[in-house]
Formats: C-alpha cells, structure tokens, sequence
C-alpha cells in the first residue's frame, strides 16, 4: 500500500478543509488533503453563492453576524478574484413586519455591519425590477462569491506551500492505536487502490458528512444534515443581492452570482447528507417566493434547481451561550481528546462558507498547539492566488478577455464563453475524471443549453487529446447528461421546458445516445 | 384578399401539407413564428426506428407498434397513406437525390458513433448505409466542434448490425482553410462551394486513404450548391462519399428547407417567417381567420381551410407554465400527454412527462376543444403537434410529418371538393 506521512491529514475538500489546508501550510504544517470525490462537490458546491454582510443573522444570532460582517471585510481584501462586489439591500416587502426593520438597523449597527437605511425611490432606481410596494430598504456589503474559484484558490495556494491534495480518495478506515488516531486509509475511486496516510493530527472537516468520518474513527459528532433547495434563474434580475428584511425564512435571498441569479433557500432536516433530491413544491415554493421580491419572477427562466446539505450544529454541541435557538449557524472545533478520550482527532463542526477562514483559523491554533509545533495564522492578509491585483470579478470579465485578445480556438461553450483553451489549461493543471469536475472549474454545461451542445464537444475533445478513451468519454457524457437532468426535470416549463426539447432532440435525435455502445 | 388555405408552422409537416394544397391548385399561404423546425433536423426521414427493438422494416411493423402504442399518431394513417406520402416525398425532394425504401430501414453512424436507423437519406448520405457492414474512414475537420472523428471511429468499429456484417472505422483529421481556427458549420459549407478549398479537402483525404470502401465526412459540404461539392470530392477522392449530420444548426436540414420553399413559390404559394398566430376569429362551426403578429401590426387573414403545424414544445406550439398548466397557443386546443407520466422519472433515457405531449384531434385530425368536440369543421393538425410520439427517441418524427401532413391537405382537399 502506497504511504504518506503527513502533519495534518484534512478529509473533506470542502470550503472549511480547503481554508484548514491553506492555513496550515501557511503555518509551515505539512498538510494532506483528501475527498471522496472531486473538491467543492459537496455543500460548498451547492449553496446560493451568498458572501454575507451579516444582515441575515444580525437580529436572530448577533455572535454569528459579527463574526459574517469582519470576515466579509478579510476575504475582500485576501480573495477579490473570487468575489463579486454587487452589493446588498434588505427591504421591507408588504408582508414584513416594519418594526422589525428598526431592530435589523440597531443589531446590524451592534454587529459592526456598514449598512444605511436608503429611501425607497433610490433602491428602486438602483434596482427596477424590485417589487415597487417595498416600504423600507436597508444597503449593506453583500456580496457573491464563486466557491469553486475560492476552493480552487485555496488548494492551490496550499499546494504552493507543500501540500498534498488528492481527491477521489474517500476514507475507508480510520487507524487507531489505542486511544489514537494516527491516520486513515483511503480508496482511490478512480482505481481501486488504497493509500496509507500516516498524520500527526486528523482534521475532520467534512461537514454535513462529518459525523459519518467521526463513526469511522468511533466516536459521535452530532451534525444534522439540513436541506436547502435553491433554483438559477437564467438573468440577473437584480444588481445587488436582495434580501427580505424580517427573521430569516425560506426563499428569502436572491443572488446575483456570475451569469444567473440564484433564489434561496429552505431548510429541512435530512437523515442523508447525499439526499439531494429536490420536489416541484420545494421548486414552486422558491418561485413564488421570488415574486414577492421581483414582480414577474414567475414569467423568468428558471434553469437548473439544486440543494446542498448545511453542517447544523444542535445546541448540545454548539460553543457554550450560543442563544436560545435550536441550532446554530456559528461553528465550533471539537477536540475529541477532552471530549471523547481520542487524541490526534479534531473535528470542526458547523459553519457556513462566508465564514470558512475563520474556521480554518479556530481549528489550525488547536492543531497547531497539539502538534507542538504553534505559529501565528497568517490567512487574515496572505492574498490568495490570483486574487494579486485586488481587482473584484466582475461580470463581464471573460467578455472582456475575449474582446481584448480574442482567442483562435474554437469556443466550446457559447452560453458561457468556454474556449478550448481554457479547457486544455484545466486538464493540464489537474487531469480530470468527470466532465463535472470540468463544469465546476470552468462553468460548461451551466448555461441555458444546459450541456446540450458544449458536453459532446468536450467528450470528444479529451477523447482526442488521449485524456479519455472511448468507453470513458462514452460513459462521462452519459454520465453528465443524466446529472443535469437532474436539475433541470422539476423546472420543465416556459424556455426552459423548450430547451430541454432540443436538447433532446440533439442526444437521441441526432447522436441516438441511448444506442451507443458501452 | 383572401387564400385558399393557411398553414401554421414551416417545419416537415406543414411544409408537405401546403405543398399538397398548392398543387392540387389552391392558394397556399405558410405562417411560422420563427424560420420553421427544418435549419434544426439531420434531414433524413425517419418512420418507425425503435419500437423499442429495433425495426427493420417500418411499413411492415407499422401495424404492431400500434397494437402497443394504440395513442400513437401513426393510428390517423393508414399504411398505404404512409406510404402514398413517402412516395411523394421523394419525388418532390428527387432534385436532393432522396432515396431509401419504407420497407427497409438504413444504418447511418451518427457523430458520435451509433449505428442509427431512418428511412430516406439525401444522395449526400445515401453511401452510408452500413447494414451490411463496410469499412469506413471517418474524416474530421480540424476546429470544427461538433465532430469528433476519434471517437466516432471507435465507436462505430463496434456496432453491430443484425446482418453480423462487420463495420471497420478508421478516423484522420485534416486542416482546412489554414489554421484550426473556431469552423462553424456554416463557414465549412460556404467555403467547400469553392473549387481551391474543395480541391485541397479532396488531396488530404485521398493521400490518407487506405483500403476503406467509404469515406465519411461532417455534414457541411455545401449549401446552395451541395450535389456539386459531393460529387466533386467523390471524384477527387475516388470513393463514394457520405456525410454525417451534426448538431444544429443542419445543413442538410436548410438545404431541404430552402428546396421545400422554393417548391411551394413555384406553385404560387408563399411563407411568411416571423408570422406569430396570436388568435382567430370563428364563424359557427367554422374557422374564419387567424390573427397574425408580424413586424409591422397586427393582421387578420382569412381562409377556408387550415392547418395546424406549429409543432409541440420544442418549438413553441405548446407552452407549459410553472403550475403545470399546457396550452396550445393559436386555438387553446385540448392537450395531452400522450400517456406519459406525470412526474419526471429520475433516468434521463426514459419516457418523460413531456415526450409525448400534444394536440388530441378526432379520425379526420381536428383538434379538440376542451370539451372533446371538433374545434372547427376546418382546421387539420399534422406533424409534432399531435400527442403520442417520441419522434426522437422512436426515430418516427420526419414519417409522422409526412403522412399526417399529407393527409391533411388530402381531408383539406376533399372538404374543398
């Protein structure tokens, strides 16, 4: 069996493992990171997008909303490439109860959030579609944030510094001596084989999954997996993120992130964290939530629906004075010495993606100080690749590489401007496995087409490049249109409804995909 | 000013249907929203591929896919009408070179490699029937997107025909026009109309050509002038020639559709693209006119007789709303789902709530009204707008087109008469 040895093995290539391993190699710890499948695949792939300014959580869980408002301000100034300055607006719609806004304008105030009460008639200005009937409306420093450009970031800024990422490696055992784990060995799911990871300390970092990593290691963690279902609408309909001003509920977030805005979310317990199926009345509950905030988001294209599991942390395990609520968005590192008699495990439990270095931060100190080998954390200036010249993204960014250089190859993806360039520079960073690992690094099949022109054309591409050989690009193409399918078959009216049609017409019709051999 | 008869939809359908009207000599005048479904199809006639083994021969399975499949719309037509439209189809599309047998399916590779059955082919494709095997040199362009000669080859080299015969493939790539640059189909077809482009394709090919029988190439040779292309570069290549079709936008599918206009101009009738039918104004049992949006204003034309052909979701005909709710936008005609579910299952390669959504119409291919009645004593359905099919998954819709639209000018006829 292959073997490593490492300070800090990290399972979960999430938003939280992604910034343990950042700032652990920026401690100077050598650090190996693994996940069960590509990274960003789980819970951070699949949130709405939101860098939050705090708003949300200032009247119901101040703690939470300081903690949102100062890391906000950190990752503009460490990850401006992967964030979107659109700002943010909470309005009183006719249903929200305007004595609650001069609550959210104090607590926002005491959290250290920036945030000022604008008149009506300049937030309608600033954003026409917004329902005209709102009766207040508050700025704050919203914003969007690309999670699987801040992952990538993240791990590459790590590999910089020494560390080892290896995805598709999914934990199938946890070694213990005694009363200590010393590592873990991980399944290769691409080969079968299996790889001894020998560390000084395990950091469980996988979030929703992570009482399932704990039970490998034999102890308890009790984070509730809670389902929140989000549907892209194929514009953006508003220029900041807009957001109900009242206690935080289901549908109550729209966010403007790259191509499409994002409606969010709701929020049921699930037994399983993979259980991401999404229903039609989970869907129509979003939509109609949606017109209340922009009149006509109905008659919008929705297309594409998704959920992703949120790390729930209950009370029990939540930092001692978490509030009265039941469970609690903060976050807590739970070191299984004291708790359970387990040495050489830490779990970090609980969070949320705006968050994430702060999280990483708590947990590297208690690592670093098991470990003996303590150093100041670093992440709160160190820049992120890519992010060096401070600029935010902005949405019309590769229209504008494209105009100021335009490229000599073939695009590849029309709705989202994907050059064969940028592909051959993806598979070259890191060989890829799935066209899904492709989507998540540059955005094909993401668009309105939903796959349906620029899937085959990428199959066919790695195929020729000797990347894939021909029962894998035959599978991986399968593979990727039954996976959009996934999202796009609760949403199957209006242009959307249209385009699967064609899409349909192009895999049977024109290819005969069902009739392809293995 | 008043016309014989008016066609909504510019697709297969309604394209047979006016030109059936028109040469029985009446005034024919086609409305489309857009510029017709054809710019979008491979343009070979499919009739009956899967049902879901596959068929070999469409006419004479025709009888026992309905006994399984009894909401299909093949149940409009019978067999001989089928054939009477195919019959007719080649003869109106033989400057294309159309050819094929109703009783025999062909296999044609697709882009990506699968052995496809369909019926009638354009003499571009028609060498690229490997039922009984072949060996074939799969020739992509270099640039061009949407055709992957590797993994076509590969693919293909692994189907197997009933007859058992044994399909070889072998895959070269060739640079045309300089550099790989970003080839849209369209800029191919263009620049393969010149003779120096032409030539230099046909000296690549012929120097990597081996002992294969066949050569297959995307399906962009030419436009205007594409019997030309295909027989030059059979010439310089010194082998039959085929082309694959690839994803929209068609060549093949826009060459038959300027053929199909051009047909109808000829006999006096006309296609207005850009047209929306919004509405309609009905007289008792009858339908007096359709109110169309164009450009301009809105305009009311009246006729004696009509047909519906604008197809179904794919194309706009039908629209489904956020609450479930589908209508037929011209007439507000009954709609089904053909006895698909009602829920999306979870695999994508399955019949799907909207796969066989459409227009319910009575024998004589009148829409329903809500009520199940006859909509009007004179307007027809034909084509993708009638549920019950799976045209794409069945390999059916271009054969569905042509015999209901057919059959609707001959009712259309009749009621004239």
């Amino acid at each position: 069996m292959n073997t490593l040895d490492t300070d800090v093995l990290v399972i979960g290539g999430g938003s939280t493992g992604a910034g343990v391993a950042w700032d652990s190699a920026l401690r100077g710890l050598h650090v190996t990171l693994v996940d069960r499948q590509d990274f960003a695949t789980g819970t951070s792939g699949r949130f709405h997008g939101l860098l939050h300014s705090g708003g949300r959580y200032a009247v119901k869980d101040p703690g939470s909303a300081r903690e949102c408002a100062a890391e906000n301000r950190i990752l503009r100034r460490v990850a401006a490439d992967c964030i979107e300055d659109t700002g943010g607006l909470f309005v009183s719609t006719p249903e929200d109860d305007l004595e609650y806004a001069d609550r959210f304008l104090a607590a926002a105030r005491a959290a250290g959030m920036e945030v000022e009460e604008v008149p009506v008639g300049v937030a309608l200005r600033d954003e026409p579609r917004l329902n005209p009937r709102i009766r207040r409306a508050f700025r704050v420093q919203d914003g969007s944030i690309d999670s699987w450009k801040m992952i990538s970031a993240l791990l590459r800024g790590a590999q910089a510094h020494g560390a080892t990422v290896l995805p598709y490696h999914k934990v199938v055992r946890v070694i213990r001596q005694g009363n200590r784990v010393e590592g873990a060995v991980m399944e290769d799911q691409r080969t079968g084989e299996e790889v001894l990871v020998q560390a000084g300390c395990v950091v469980n970092a996988a979030g929703a999954w992570s009482g399932q990593v704990a039970q490998l290691a034999g102890c308890e963690v009790g984070v509730r997996p809670g389902k929140g279902v989000m549907v892209a609408i194929n514009h953006r309909l508003a220029r900041a993120v807009l957001n109900r001003c009242h206690l935080p509920s289901d549908g109550d977030i729209i966010v403007p992130v790259r191509t499409v805005s994002v409606i969010g979310t709701t929020d049921h317990p699930v037994a399983d964290p993979d259980d991401t199926e999404c229903s039609p009345e989970e869907v129509h509950q979003m939509i109609e939530a949606g017109e209340l905030l922009v009149p006509g988001f109905r008659e919008a294209r929705a297309l594409r629906v998704w959920s992703g599991s949120r790390p729930l942390l209950p009370k029990t395990e939540g930092p001692a004075g978490a509030g009265d609520r039941e469970v609690s968005r903060s976050h807590t590192v739970l070191d299984h010495g004291p708790r359970d008699g387990l040495e050489g495990l830490v779990t970090i439990a609980g969070g949320k993606f705006t968050t994430l270095r702060l999280m990483a931060e708590d947990t590297v100190d208690v690592v670093s100080r098991k470990l003996g080998k303590e150093a100041k954390c670093r992440t709160r200036t160190e820049v992120l690749p890519g992010s060096e010249s401070h600029r935010f993204y902005w949405i019309g960014n590769r229209q504008q590489e494209a105009e100021t250089d335009p490229p000599d190859d073939p695009l590849i993806c029309e709705c989202e401007l994907v050059s064969q360039h940028d592909l051959d520079t993806v598979v070259a960073r890191r060989p890829a496995w799935r066209l899904d690992d492709i989507r998540r690094a540059l955005r094909v099949g993401m668009g309105p087409c939903q796959g349906g022109f620029c899937a085959f054309r990428v199959a066919g591409m790695l195929h020729q490049e000797g990347r894939y050989g021909r029962a894998e690009a035959n599978s991986a193409l399968r593979e990727f249109v039954q996976e959009r399918w996934k999202g796009v078959k609760v949403i199957s009216w209006g242009a959307q409804a249209r385009q699967t049609r064609l899409d349909r017409w192009i895999f049977e019709g024109v290819y005969d995909l069902e009739h392809l051999p293995e | 000013m008043g016309t014989d008869a008016v066609v909504l939809g510019a697709g297969t359908a309604g394209m047979v249907a006016a030109l059936r009207m028109a040469a029985a000599g009446a005034s024919v005048l086609v409305l489309a929203e857009g510029e017709g479904g054809l710019p979008l199809a491979p343009a070979q006639i499919d009739v009956l591929g899967y049902r879901p083994q596959l068929v070999l021969d469409p006419l004479g399975e025709l009888a026992g896919f309905l006994e399984s499949r009894p909401d299909h719309p093949y149940r409009l037509v019978d067999q001989g009408e089928v054939a009477a439209s195919l019959d007719w189809f080649l003869e109106l599309a033989a400057p294309l070179g159309y050819t094929g047998s109703p009783r025999l399916n062909r296999l044609q590779p697709t882009a990506i490699g699968a052995l496809r059955p369909t019926c009638l082919v354009p003499e571009t494709m028609a060498a690229g029937d490997l039922s009984g095997g072949g060996s074939v040199l799969v020739v992509g362009l270099r640039g061009f997107r949407d055709f992957h000669a590797p993994l076509l080859a590969e693919n293909l080299a692994l189907a197997h025909p009933p007859s058992g015969a044994e399909v070889r493939a072998r895959a070269v790539e060739v640079s045309l026009l300089g550099d790989p640059r970003d080839l849209r189909p369209q800029l191919l077809a263009r620049s393969l109309e010149e003779r120096a482009v032409l030539a230099e394709l046909g000296r690549e090919i012929r120097s990597r050509l081996e002992q294969e029988e066949v050569v297959a190439v995307p399906a962009v040779l030419g436009l205007e002038r594409s019997r030309e292309v295909w027989r030059g570069l059979q010439e310089l290549v010194g082998r039959p020639v085929f082309e694959i079709p690839t994803p929209p936008p068609s060549q093949p599918g826009q060459r038959l559709q300027q053929h199909l206009f051009r047909a109808l101009r000829r006999l006096g009738g006309e296609v207005r693209l850009g047209a929306r039918a919004t509405g309609y104004r009905a007289a008792g049992d009858r339908l007096a006119a359709v109110r169309v949006m164009t450009a301009a204003r809105d305009v009311e034309i009246p006729a004696d007789h009509f047909v519906l052909a604008t197809g179904g979701i794919g194309t706009g005909g039908i629209t489904a709303g956020p609450d479930g709710e589908l209508r037929e936008e011209v007439f507000g005609a009954l709609v089904s789902r053909g006895g698909a579910p009602d829920q999306p299952l979870v695999e994508y390669m399955a019949t799907q709530p909207l796969d066989r959504l459409g227009v319910e119409v009575d024998a004589q291919q009148r829409p329903l009204g809500r009520g199940g009645e006859a909509l009007f004593e004179n307007l027809w359905a034909a084509g993708a707008a009638l549920a019950g099919a799976e045209p794409w998954r069945e390999k059916s819709g271009e054969g569905i087109s042509l015999a209901t639209g057919f059959r609707a000018a001959g009712l259309a006829g009749e009621a004239r008469a």
